[in-house]
């Protein structure tokens, strides 16, 4: 639910209008605090065609000209309540954030839910990107928005605003919101293919410096977790099922990724290149463990290892 | 991005503009209107073949042949007729240029200005109500182009709800927006359409067939009891200079300095007097006036001119006393009423000579001359003979058959050769009472011709020889149903029985009745009908006035804001409602109730704690699921789950 009362001068702040309220970690609720309403430059020309109708039954003394000036004057005024209602009470939530690397569009999910019976026609969301949905009488839809992402680490979305410029479009109800919903942003892998580290870091036995694909030991049936690299394509390609190739070494070989031993010219350069390598890494299907200053992930695989780390080079 | 309105949209747009349209075909130059409906059509044509539509150039060539028949059409750049072909003709090019968003609502507001340009040309109600119709469908285009996924029933049904939530609003600003005297500017205004009515002149001989339009001219109503069919005289026009054939009113000079207001006594009526569009700027007063509101005068002739514009209704409050003697003459008014065109032939004067005593005097000659209609071979008839020469003369002594215009031109003609001043008078007789409204309807086929005579002591006297032919002309008036249902008017001759004619008959005076308010309340709601009006409510300034608005405003926008805003109920799934009691019971068993899990997980996880419990909660899962998202679930399956939850015990 919306949070306590604003004092007046919270109240009266300017950026409320454009960049919303403190950000929020739980839903919001549109209420008539969270909502702001004016008229678009159509609204403005309809002011206008109202003044022409009215001059029109000034000049000619017709009543019913005037009458048909007032009425669409009415119906702009009853429009105003009718653009709270296109976002009134809608509820919207922050849903699980997906993690991406830096430099891809962050995807930031949003839960929308319209608990009351009346239909939502038309709704725009803007974060960096648009979208534009309509929802049922009670129905709740999920809207992942996208927004750049350039620095590693926890970023916040900016401000969503979402608003509505239903039923004439003569105005427009906006709500700008913002969730205390982090994004996690790991480094952007490094471009460059450097080989794997021959790497020791001294107090655990030799790091492998071998590539899979060394001693070639056989072809056995793929498994789950087998790399995509050990597919073996050929006997694909000839209809023969899917298969991996066998590497003797391969499951005991282990990867130390040490960041002391990462070339780079500082920090982020070097947390770039560990992050290329935990990539290929665990596509290659080597077991590989992280070594950072005051860190240290044992080798290990799988996707849980290779989130574990990822986020450890991203919140280094 | 390139703009692709959707086909929905577009047939809702060009529907209303074509319906908003429409009525136009009877009012601008059939070749604009022809120009408009081509665009129409050519834009319709392109929402399925849209590679039809015209480019750039051939819209440009468009608009130059639009300026050019405007240029033709048009003799002038402003006023009704000039503003409406212009907005038409600008409508129909805007059509063809749709790229964006901004353009439908360019359309959608000129579809508005011809829609109250409409109103220039009729104010009926059926007209008011069409174009409320229309103006809902424009509406729902607008709503239309702001859905995402828009749907035609939705749209309409949200645009007749934003009406008829704008209405009480429009009503109030209605009455309370202050409506000032617009200045008349001369150059708004357009020729005087054709409108029938009595004119300037009589020429009851060219006349073959009188005319017996059912159409309104003006409408009474009086403050208490009616006068007597007999007295139901509505003053117009007076002809005293005639050539034989034609007649007319006399030279108007020096008479406007002369309203002697002539000795009243007896009862006087009061009432209010609304006048239908006319051709002409008289009011038909009930004879003769006494009393009458600003605006009007009254001329030489005792008859009412107003000083508005005819061609508008007004309502005029007036008092008539029927008993009346307007007094002396003066010797160029009698003069003028002895006119008489040459020497009149021998059987004129023969006739005459016949018709009056030894003293000549003028009450017995008039009486025998009344005598000598009705005894004579005369009738009244609605179509008789056309009389191009000597039309008294061959009146009075072949055809012996005419209406009310041959009577009377015959008698004063007859009452002049006697030397007795008379005139013909022009006007109305009679009229239909609307019982519904209670009030006298007249119409044109109620139009009439008597004359009057001016009699030493007495002043000028009302004579209807009609009465004298066809006493039942005056006395019950013209049925104008039965003489339209008889054939009179209408070529085919319909059968109506007296019970299907009172029907209709009903059914119009109703009909008549709501229009009767209409035109008094809406159409001529002005300066002075709102000034009364507010005073009654105690309003007598601008300041109370702006109060009221406000007050007004405040109070509609709380109602609506109420009745929009308040939250909406939801309509709960039973289903859910018991499924949920379900689920708070398996929470007191200490099994959690994860709001994210599926009925399935939640039940799988349930029956893992509670294997006692496991069948009673796959069964009611089962029913909740089927009657929840399976189309094929039973009216019984509520029921059962209902006892299932309820016998459930943790």
């Amino acid at each position: 639910m919306s949070a306590a009362a604003l004092s007046l001068k919270q109240r009266l702040k300017l950026s409320r209008f454009f960049s919303g309220e403190a950000p929020a970690a739980g839903p919001i609720v549109l209420t008539q605090r969270r909502v702001f309403i004016l008229p678009t430059q159509r609204g403005l020309a309809f002011v206008l065609l109202i003044l022409l109708l009215v001059l029109i039954g000034f000049v000619y003394n017709n009543n019913l000209a005037y009458l048909l000036g007032f009425l669409l004057a009415s119906i702009f005024f009853v429009t105003i309540l009718h653009s709270f209602k296109a976002l009134a009470g809608l509820t919207i939530q922050p849903a699980r954030q997906q993690a991406v690397f830096a430099g891809q569009a962050g995807p930031f999910s949003f839960q929308i839910s319209n608990p009351g019976s009346q239909p939502r026609f038309a709704i725009d969301l803007v974060l960096q990107s648009e979208l534009a949905i309509s929802l049922a009488a009670e129905q709740a839809q999920i809207v992942t928005l996208y927004q750049p992402t350039r620095q590693r680490g926890w970023q916040l979305p900016g401000t969503l605003t979402i608003s509505s410029t239903y039923p004439l479009g003569l105005f427009r109800a906006w709500a700008p919101l913002r969730f205390d919903s982090p994004l996690l942003v790991y480094p952007k892998p490094a471009s460059q293919q450097l080989p794997f580290p021959d790497s020791d870091d001294g107090q655990d036995k030799p790091g492998q410096n071998r590539r899979s694909g060394d001693e070639f030991d056989g072809v056995r049936a793929y498994q789950r977790g087998d790399a995509i690299r050990q597919i073996h394509w050929k006997a694909f390609a000839k209809g023969q099922g899917v298969h991996s190739k066998y590497y003797s070494g391969a499951s005991s070989s282990e990867l130390w990724l040490d960041y002391q031993h990462t070339p780079g010219h500082h920090l982020e350069e070097r947390l770039s290149q560990l992050c290329r390598w935990l990539v290929d890494a665990e596509q290659a299907g080597l077991r590989y463990g992280l070594v950072l200053p005051g860190l240290r992930l044992p080798p290990d695989n799988g996707a849980a290892h290779y989130r574990q780390c990822l986020q450890a080079l991203a919140l280094f | 991005m390139p703009f692709l309105p959707s086909t929905r949209l577009m047939l809702f747009m060009l529907g209303s503009i074509g319906l908003i349209t429409l009525p136009h075909a009877w009012h601008i130059p059939p070749v604009l209107f022809g120009f408009f409906t081509l665009m129409l059509l050519w834009r319709l044509f392109g929402v399925w073949r849209p590679s039809y539509l015209p480019n750039r150039l051939t819209v440009f060539l468009l608009m130059l042949a639009g300026i050019g028949l405007l240029y033709s059409q048009q003799h002038s750049v402003f006023g009704r007729d000039a503003g409406t072909g212009l907005f038409v003709v600008a409508l129909g090019l805007k059509l063809l240029e749709i790229h964006g968003k901004r353009d439908v609502y360019v359309i959608v507001y000129l579809a508005f200005i011809v829609a109250v340009t409409q109103f220039l040309y009729e104010e009926s109600i059926l007209m008011a109500l069409y174009i409320l119709l229309v103006c809902g469908v424009l509406l729902a285009t607008l709503i239309t182009q702001n859905s995402q996924a828009p749907q035609t029933l939705p749209a309409l049904k949200t645009s007749a709800a934003l009406i008829l939530q704008s209405l009480p609003l429009a009503l109030v600003l209605f009455v309370l927006f202050p409506r000032l005297e617009a200045p008349h500017w001369s150059w708004l205004d357009d020729d005087t359409q054709a409108r029938s009515g009595l004119s300037n002149t009589l020429e009851p001989g060219s006349i073959a067939e009188l005319s017996l339009s059912p159409e309104l001219v003006f409408r009474v109503k009086f403050d208490g009891e009616l006068p007597p069919p007999a007295q139901r005289y509505w003053r117009g026009p007076v002809y005293a200079s005639t050539d034989g054939v034609r007649w007319r009113a006399p030279p108007v000079l020096g008479r406007e300095n002369n309203p002697d207001q002539p000795a009243f006594t007896g009862t006087a009526y009061d009432y209010t007097l609304m006048m239908e569009p006319q051709k002409q700027n008289w009011v038909f007063a009930l004879e003769m006036p006494t009393q009458f509101a600003g605006g009007l005068r009254r001329n030489g002739l005792y008859q009412l001119i107003s000083n508005k514009n005819p061609g508008d209704r007004a309502e005029y409050r007036l008092s008539s006393s029927p008993a009346y003697n307007t007094g002396g003459i003066s010797k160029t008014e009698r003069r003028e009423n002895l006119q008489v065109p040459g020497k009149p032939s021998v059987r004129i004067v023969e006739l005459v000579r016949q018709l009056q005593d030894k003293q000549a005097r003028p009450e017995l000659f008039i009486g025998n001359l009344l005598q000598h209609f009705r005894q004579e071979n005369f009738h009244y008839t609605l179509s008789p003979d056309p009389m191009p020469d000597q039309p008294i003369e061959t009146f009075l002594f072949e055809r012996r058959a005419g209406f009310c215009s041959h009577y009377a031109t015959a008698f004063v003609y007859l009452l002049r050769v006697a030397e007795i001043p008379a005139r013909v008078v022009g006007g109305y007789q009679g009229g239909q009472i609307n019982e519904v409204g209670g009030f006298l309807e007249i119409r044109q086929a109620d139009a009439h011709a008597w004359a009057e005579a001016w009699l030493e002591g007495r002043g000028w006297v009302r004579f209807d020889p009609t009465a004298a032919i066809a006493p039942e002309r005056i006395e019950r008036g013209v049925n104008v149903d039965l003489q339209i249902a008889s054939g009179a008017v209408n070529f085919s001759p319909v059968q109506l029985d007296a019970k299907t004619l009172s029907w209709l008959q009903r059914g119009r005076q109703l009909w008549q009745s709501v229009d009767y308010n209409w035109q008094r309340w809406i159409i001529n709601y002005d300066t002075v009908n709102q000034k009364a009006f507010l005073q009654s409510l105690g309003i007598n300034d601008f300041v109370k006035l702006g109060y009221w608005l406000l007050i007004s405003i405040a109070g509609i926008g709380g109602i609506l804001a109420w009745r929009l805003l308040r939250p909406n109920r939801r309509r709960q799934d039973p289903a859910l409602v018991l499924y949920r009691q379900f689920c708070a019971k398996l929470s007191k068993a200490g099994i959690e109730v994860d709001a994210g899990d599926g009925p399935k997980t939640l039940a799988e996880r349930a029956a893992h704690r509670r294997p006692d419990l496991a069948e009673s909660i796959g069964r009611i899962t089962a029913i909740f699921i089927r009657l929840r998202y399976q189309a094929d679930s039973k009216t019984s399956d509520l029921q059962v789950l209902k006892t299932l939850v309820a016998s459930f015990r943790v």
